[in-house]
């Protein structure tokens, strides 16, 4: 039997998904992400620093309706849960169905400030 | 009591607290949050004798110590490169000129101590921003003189 993953992903985006807007260039997308930012440790001499590393998950194809490509994906600004985001990379997360139907893993920074 | 060490260690602490936008100056914490930064941590480090030690002396002679503490530089910021950068020559100067740690070391002119700037390590990552941490390393030379403990 052929599975469609996308009709998978569709439903656990509606399951665990809140509301997004991506904001590239002047224009402005709604979409639904999957809040991904975890918790998260790196060095520091013989030390720790604790803090999280925010990012989200957001459907290829979701986003390719809305007009935004892939070389888009960088500096868009991305607003959910509350916050607000810079894209500074991604992750292609694949899918059986092939990339384009999968997900992308967007890595977020924070906005710089004053700088 | 005279423990050299510890005056090394507990002025170090103020030495670094005094850098320029330093936020956060402490010892040997291993747990930092975002909240802490930047900061500057002092962890106490290792010494040893220098030279070997002649077991023929009786217990109380003195002996010449290396001891290796540590600062650790921690910040985030987009331009975390440069923030670090400075910091470090901030620290660097700070310590090596600091006239109370010359004089706990007796490292002025015809004493017997010295302090020294090793070097440095970085690491890099990602957090909410981009995240870095510098660990710099100097020696201090100083007399052990076990009676004075």
């Amino acid at each position: 039997m052929q599975v469609d993953f996308s009709v998978m992903y569709d439903d656990v985006c509606h399951e665990i998904g809140v509301p997004a807007v991506l904001i590239v260039d002047a224009s402005t997308v709604n979409l639904t992400v999957i809040d991904d930012t975890r918790p998260k440790v790196l060095p520091a001499g013989s030390g720790e620093v604790h803090d999280v590393g925010p990012g989200a998950y957001a459907r290829i194809a979701e986003l390719t309706a809305n007009n935004v490509t892939r070389d888009e994906y960088l500096d868009a600004v991305l607003e959910f849960n509350g916050r607000t985001w810079v894209v500074r990379s991604y992750e292609l997360r694949g899918s059986p169905n092939g990339e384009d139907q999968g997900w992308v893993r967007l890595l977020l920074k924070e906005p710089a400030v004053g700088r | 009591v005279i423990d050299v060490r510890e005056e090394i260690l507990a002025r170090l602490l103020e030495v670094v607290a005094t850098i320029p936008n330093i936020k956060t100056a402490v010892r040997n914490n291993v747990d930092l949050t975002r909240e802490h930064l930047p900061a500057a941590v002092v962890f106490d480090g290792d010494e040893e004798t220098s030279g070997s030690v002649d077991l023929s002396h009786s217990p109380d002679t003195v002996m010449r110590i290396e001891m290796t503490p540590e600062v650790v530089i921690v910040q985030q910021a987009d331009e975390v490169g440069s923030d670090i950068t400075t910091l470090r020559r901030e620290l660097i100067k700070r310590v090596l000129y600091d006239a109370t740690l010359i004089a706990i070391v007796n490292a002025g002119r015809g004493g017997n101590g010295a302090i020294r700037y090793i070097g440095c390590e970085t690491d890099v990552g990602w957090m909410r921003s981009l995240h870095g941490a510098l660990r710099a390393q100097f020696i201090f030379k100083y007399m052990l003189k076990p009676g004075d403990l």
